[in-house]
């Protein structure tokens, strides 16, 4: 079975996270995230690491959650630490035939791993607290372009009927014998399958957009929803955009 | 009584040039419920979606109320005459059930309350009250059917058009959204117009039937289409099982002039033919039953000769 993509499961949950105002929230990650993923330095690149987990421990969603959508980002992160480590000039530790490690490569390696670690433990605690329709609304509530948010709304609802489309597709492929395999033919099948995929889709949305003109679509959906921003919300939002700031002025006077 | 929509010679080829529709004219009265049936294919669907201005027929006019769907703003028509697609995904496309019954009233220009309340309003009319928040892909097919018909509720239409409304719904959901359909057009007026081939339910959702087949083949009560063996022939179509069941029971001695329907008039029928009959019904086989009964099977099996 396909798994749905369900970053929202943990929303139901109850953290000072899961109650924070969803814009207040948003603006405040964006914030920690782009401080993360600038930091220069290792030392402190570990201290916005640390303050992500603890972060994501204040929002009380299950690691192994967090953790299986990370194995894929550290299968795309690694390779690049990798990389680095075998590329980059500098002081030479260790040689393997032709390849050499360098010290300046470990480093650098090791700095872009942490931070990108740091960004994506961070996105759980901000998006993985609230339903995404909240986020979107959200989004929408913070004068993302309109379009943009259509696009979101769109796809989180369409993503699980597909899913499900190509769920039955696959189930059919399988009921008549056909295995998953490395061949040309295999690949040549899937292909097709995923063709069936975009016609039905495309027809599928030649058919939704009949009905949103039916209910009045114009081109700017609009929707209700009752955000209420309290003290705790600005106090919390502050001290997030507060601690991003001072990671970088402490790197910059160099006091670690 | 007012016209509640009028359709004259109006016809409609797609783009590369398959004709869809062929000079198709009827009337739907205020009120009235009318069932458009036809085989796969007749252009059932393409029709329906003339009817509030989402396609314009390449000749002809549709008129709703007196005003013209193709002239007239969209806006006018939509708020007038409500369309729930067959395929519930198709027509549940907002993230949560609120924010897609809420659409609707929204492009309507109403204010937040007055939205609110109809939400609350379609949400109670279809017993959906708890889903609010629920997101589309949560729900079973039967539920996203019923969200789907409470969506264009909440625009509350005059005029409610629904395509294939029983179509692969399991018999509980099926009978549960009749009998909303049913109750929408007693206790509050609203014209229904169903187009589909699941013939049981017309006897339940329509007082009149069109037959559509590119062109309109044939207008009459529902009583009078079934009785046309030819016109079922010629379009494929099956009658409802109570209908047929009488006509068996007719080989038997059973002495009928109108057959039953639905349930509720074989009901009403056997009680009449008791009374009158003294207290029983009398059935009987006599020499001609049996080859009455082999003609009346061969002529439901036109569908499997034909192909």
């Amino acid at each position: 079975m396909i798994e749905y993509p369900e970053i929202d499961r943990y929303a139901s949950l109850d953290s000072p996270m899961h109650r924070f105002d969803p814009r207040a929230k948003i603006i405040a990650f964006i914030f920690l995230i782009f401080s993360v993923v600038l930091i220069p330095d290792l030392k402190i690149a570990f201290i916005g690491l640390f303050f992500a987990i603890f972060l994501l421990i204040l929002s009380r969603i299950p690691i192994f959650f967090v953790l299986s959508y990370m194995k894929w980002v550290a299968m795309f992160v690694l390779s690049f630490f990798i990389i680095l480590a075998f590329t980059f000039p500098g002081e030479e530790l260790a040689k393997f035939y032709f390849l050499s490690v360098t010290a300046e490569g470990l480093y650098t390696g090791s700095l872009i791993t942490i931070r990108a670690f740091s960004a994506i433990i961070l996105i759980f605690p901000m998006i993985g607290t609230m339903r995404f329709d909240t986020t979107i609304k959200a989004l929408d509530r913070l004068k993302v372009p309109n379009s943009l948010v259509q696009i979101l709304m769109f796809t989180y609802r369409y993503i699980f009927v597909f899913v499900d489309e190509f769920q039955r597709i696959w189930t059919a492929m399988e009921s008549r014998g056909f295995k998953l395999r490395t061949t040309l033919y295999a690949l040549r099948t899937i292909g097709n399958a995923m063709g069936m995929l975009f016609v039905r889709s495309y027809e599928r949305a030649e058919r939704v957009y009949q009905a949103m003109r039916s209910r009045g679509y114009t081109g700017n959906p609009k929707t209700l929803v009752e955000f209420e921003i309290r003290m705790k919300d600005y106090l919390l939002a502050v001290s997030i955009i507060g601690f991003a700031i001072s990671l970088h002025v402490v790197s910059f006077v160099g006091v670690v | 009584m007012r016209d509640a929509i009028t359709v004259r010679n109006l016809s409609y080829t797609y783009p590369d040039g398959t004709k869809a529709l062929e000079e198709i004219s009827l009337e739907v009265h205020e009120g009235e419920r009318v069932a458009i049936i036809g085989p796969n294919g007749a252009g059932k669907t393409t029709f329906l979606l003339h009817l509030n201005g989402i396609l314009h027929g390449t000749d002809g006019q549709v008129e709703v109320f007196g005003k013209s769907a193709d002239k007239e703003k969209r806006e006018d028509i939509i708020k007038d005459v409500g369309i729930v697609f067959q395929d519930p995904d198709d027509q549940l496309f907002m993230p949560t059930i609120f924010d897609d019954l809420a659409f609707g009233p929204i492009n309507l220009g109403l204010p937040e309350e007055e939205v609110r309340e109809r939400v609350e309003k379609a949400l109670l009319t279809l017993g959906l009250s708890d889903y609010e928040n629920r997101c589309p892909h949560h729900l079973s097919y039967g539920e996203k059917k019923k969200a789907a018909l409470a969506a264009v509720m909440s625009m509350e239409p005059k005029i409610l058009v629904l395509d294939e409304p029983t179509a692969n719904l399991d018999p509980r959901s099926r009978a549960e959204l009749i009998e909303i359909i049913k109750g929408l057009n007693e206790r509050e007026g609203i014209t229904i117009v169903t187009a589909t081939h699941d013939v049981n339910a017309v006897p339940e959702l329509a007082d009149r039937v069109y037959v559509l087949n590119k062109r309109i083949t044939a207008e009459g009560t529902a009583q009078k289409i079934f009785s046309d063996v030819e016109l079922l022939k010629e379009t494929d179509l099956e009658v409802p099982e109570v209908f047929k069941l009488f006509e068996v029971l007719q080989c038997f001695g059973y002495n009928c002039e109108e057959l039953p329907l639905s349930i509720d008039d074989a009901i009403e029928h056997l009680t009449r033919t008791v009374e009158n009959e003294g207290g029983h019904i009398h059935l009987h086989i006599h020499k001609h039953t049996h080859d009455e009964v082999k003609k009346l099977k061969s002529k439901y099996e036109h569908h499997k000769t034909n192909k």
